[in-house]
């Protein structure tokens, strides 16, 4: 059985913005409360989950936020936040901070005057002051990008933006068509065949320029397929984790398998009225994966499991290289062809790690939470009296012995 | 046998917390005897809830010869409203006195004349605590009523001087509500008193709404604002150094802890409530820990009401409330850790002058008790 990485929280549908290529906000929806997101955090923790993603909507509307984070924290689980960053205060990103959020994703899409295109005027300068806010407190920012024909060429800027700012990580994504309700729209945002080539050209440049300036991004692979896909194309990766490893749950409890197949109205259930840990465990979710896989899933670019790509890109070099070498006769050139690629891809790899460290948790964290899962299946569910119990056991034989050493030194 | 004594209360709170149980009875048992007050505070909403009713003198009779019985150390506090307004409040002093129950009383000073601070004297009573929310007229008179700070300035020199006369009679002590009106003279306070003769001040902060105590609002009235903190902290700092060297404050926990409560950043970690601790019952009869109601003491005895499933439901949210609100009377910080009470005996017993066989007896007693309670855990 796969255990479970993630969960994405889609805690609100409200948002204070307005963007162009976004009609989330249009509907009202009841929310879950604080307490059903509680149990929803710790049922994800006894599951061996990792990170809890908080997005939205602007989540920073909900007021119980940093409670969210906070309890995500005490359950030993990463928290990470995607947000506009119009509501970062100084105050806010305090209680950030204090709440322990690991990661705060903010939206960036380019320049000025891109950005307050797509996402309203004024909005650039409020998320750099958020971004700066963030960064005052020591907290991991990311700056997250959606490509699309309109801030296709300020890409770079982004890369800029990071380093004047300090952020750590710049995530691209292509647009995707499935938070639009007219879904006729969608050739708004994608880019003409003829330009390919030069998307292609920006996204090497944007590649050389992250390692320049020591930012991780996504991986290669991943990022070089956007041009192919935002031109109209789908891909379905081998490897991709959504539907074994995490789940996407929106505000009123709904949980699906993945996002995109959320959009097609495939329900698991509510974690109002089934726990995420029955839900997760169901045979309803397990063969409605089976079936997605089975019946051939669309394909999307979505960044959840980007490096999925990465892997694959590996191999193919490694494939490559090889076919050459049975070629050419020059062995050394070709050997020292396979080391460079290598190295520069455990390059990639430590700059992408250090940002793991702070989003899926450390590798160190990560076995020690494992562990007890081999070892027994799952945690029991209702962890909490039991453990007291066993805690407080220990500590009358611990007593004991101080009470029995006491009578022998008074 | 005192040491063993508190070291079996102890063992009860904490076990009773552990296993939801009643192994231990309330310490502090409170009696709003009255909803009818002299003033209407801004920040009391006992007034305004509880309108309507009054505790009878025969229920409380009936609930003070309940408890006499009761093989536990708890104290009796006498509550209102002003409990100086009800014609029979000495009836019940005396009933009191009658069966060796521990008692005390609060009031606003408002009532108390000679005649009455002479007979107070006299009621068997241990702490008479008189409230004073300010070091000068202005103050006290903004946040209570006009002559207010006079009438509890005089009432504190009737009592100085009667127990001056007599020779013996209860503690004289005042509490003071911390807020926002007050938070530059809390150390005022300090001084006034001491001139004044008193032998106690215990300081606590307000209750935004008496209605629901979870309610700690900061946009509230009383409330200290964030740049007021300072001036809180610099209060604190001279009170300590104060104490330290004259006592006079009596601290029911670590003050500093005032400036996270009003920051709204105090966890469960630095205060926990023992929800068997405290018990008050209201004018109307009802009784209640903290939040909702769980019996009546008209309708049964009061251990009938400690027992009820509301009772046990109520006392379940307290145990899982996430926000402590630091009064003073809700908690037992000593019973919260089974090592820190085990600690606590080993540290008395090394320090007390007993012979070496009577330590050795007091643990054996002691480790029964621990072996008792393992029992009844690991069977639960």
């Amino acid at each position: 059985m796969l255990n479970l990485k993630e969960v994405i929280f889609s805690i609100t549908n409200r948002c204070n913005l307005r963007c162009k290529m976004c009609d989330i906000p249009s509907g009202t929806i009841e929310e879950l409360s604080t307490e059903q997101w509680m149990n929803v955090i710790k049922d994800a923790s006894c599951l061996g989950a990792q990170t809890i993603v908080f997005s939205g909507g602007e989540p920073l509307l909900r007021e119980d936020l940093f409670k969210l984070i906070s309890f995500t924290r005490k359950n030993n689980l990463s928290a990470c936040i995607t947000s506009n960053g119009h509501l970062i205060n100084e105050l806010v990103a305090q209680s950030l901070h204090v709440s322990g959020a690991n990661v705060v994703n903010i939206s960036i899409e380019g320049s000025r005057q891109t950005h307050d295109y797509l996402r309203g005027s004024g909005s650039f300068d409020k998320a750099l002051a958020g971004l700066e806010n963030l960064i005052k407190y020591k907290i991991e920012s990311t700056i997250a990008s959606t490509v699309s024909r309109y801030n296709y060429k300020d890409l770079l800027n982004l890369l800029e933006l990071a380093k004047d700012y300090g952020a750590t990580t710049v995530r691209l994504q292509p647009f995707n068509a499935i938070f639009l309700k007219d879904a006729g729209r969608k050739s708004e945002f994608l880019i003409d065949k003829r330009d390919i080539q030069e998307l292609d050209k920006i996204i090497r440049d944007f590649i050389n320029l992250s390692k320049e300036y020591k930012i991780s991004v996504n991986p290669m692979g991943y990022l070089l397929k956007i041009p192919v896909y935002l031109s109209g194309k789908n891909f379905y990766p081998d490897n991709c984790g959504a539907l074994w490893y995490s789940c996407p749950i929106n505000p009123n409890g709904d949980l699906f398998p993945c996002w995109i197949e959320g959009a097609n109205n495939k329900l698991i259930g509510n974690v109002k009225k089934e726990s995420l840990h029955e839900l997760w465990l169901s045979e309803k979710r397990m063969k409605m994966v089976n079936s997605i896989i089975r019946d051939g899933c669309k394909g999307c670019l979505m960044s959840c499991y980007d490096e999925a790509f990465n892997s694959k890109l590996l191999r193919e070099s490694v494939v490559e290289n090889a076919k050459k070498f049975k070629k050419v006769a020059d062995y050394k050139k070709v050997m020292n062809k396979i080391v460079q690629s290598f190295r520069s891809q455990i390059t990639r790899l430590r700059l992408r790690y250090r940002f793991y460290i702070s989003y899926r948790g450390s590798l160190f964290k990560v076995v020690a939470r494992r562990l007890p899962n081999i070892f027994k299946k799952f945690r029991p569910l209702k962890q909490a009296k039991p453990a007291e119990k066993e805690v407080v056991l220990s500590q009358i034989s611990q007593a004991k012995i101080k009470l029995k050493k006491a009578m022998r030194v008074l | 046998m005192d040491i063993l004594k508190e070291f079996e209360t102890n063992l009860a709170y904490y076990f009773s917390e552990v296993l939801e149980k009643p192994f231990a009875k309330p310490c502090w048992i409170f009696f709003s005897l009255s909803h009818k007050c002299t003033y209407s505070c801004q920040m009391c909403g006992v007034v305004k809830i509880l309108k309507g009713h009054e505790l009878c003198l025969k229920d409380v009779k009936n609930v003070f010869e309940e408890i006499s019985v009761w093989d536990w150390d708890f104290t009796i506090v006498i509550t209102g409203g002003e409990p100086f307004l009800r014609p029979d409040i000495f009836d019940i002093f005396k009933q009191a006195q009658k069966l060796k129950l521990k008692i005390e009383v609060v009031s606003n000073g408002s009532l108390i004349n000679q005649a009455i601070a002479e007979k107070i004297m006299f009621s068997g009573l241990k702490n008479i605590a008189i409230s004073l929310d300010g070091a000068c007229e202005q103050t006290h008179d903004s946040i209570r009523e006009k002559w207010a700070f006079k009438k509890a300035v005089e009432a504190i020199k009737y009592l100085v001087a009667a127990k001056k006369a007599i020779g013996s009679g209860p503690q004289i002590s005042v509490w003071t509500t911390i807020m926002k009106e007050n938070v530059a003279e809390l150390f005022d306070i300090i001084p006034l008193i001491k001139d004044l003769g008193v032998e106690c001040l215990v300081y606590h902060p307000v209750i935004v709404a008496q209605e629901d105590m979870q309610n700690t609002s900061p946009h509230a009235r009383f409330w200290l604002k964030e740049k007021d903190i300072h001036k809180l902290k610099e209060q604190i700092d001279r009170i300590v150094k104060y104490q330290r060297n004259n006592g006079l404050v009596a601290f029911l926990h670590d003050p500093y802890l005032w400036i996270k409560h009003f920051k709204g950043e105090l966890t469960k970690r630095e205060w926990k409530c023992n929800p068997f601790v405290f018990t008050n019952i209201g004018p109307d009869g009802e009784v209640r820990s903290c939040g909702a109601a769980f019996g009546n003491i008209n309708k049964m005895s009061l251990q009938e009401c400690l027992n009820t499933a509301e009772a046990y439901r109520a006392r379940n949210t307290m145990k899982n409330c996430d926000k402590p609100c630091l009064q003073t009377c809700w908690a037992n910080p000593q019973a919260n850790s089974l090592p820190g009470i085990v600690n606590k005996l080993v540290y008395d017993l090394k320090n007390s002058n007993i012979n070496r066989e009577a330590k050795r007896e007091l643990l054996d007693i002691a480790l029964s008790r621990l072996i008792e309670y393992e029992g009844i855990l690991k069977n639960a």
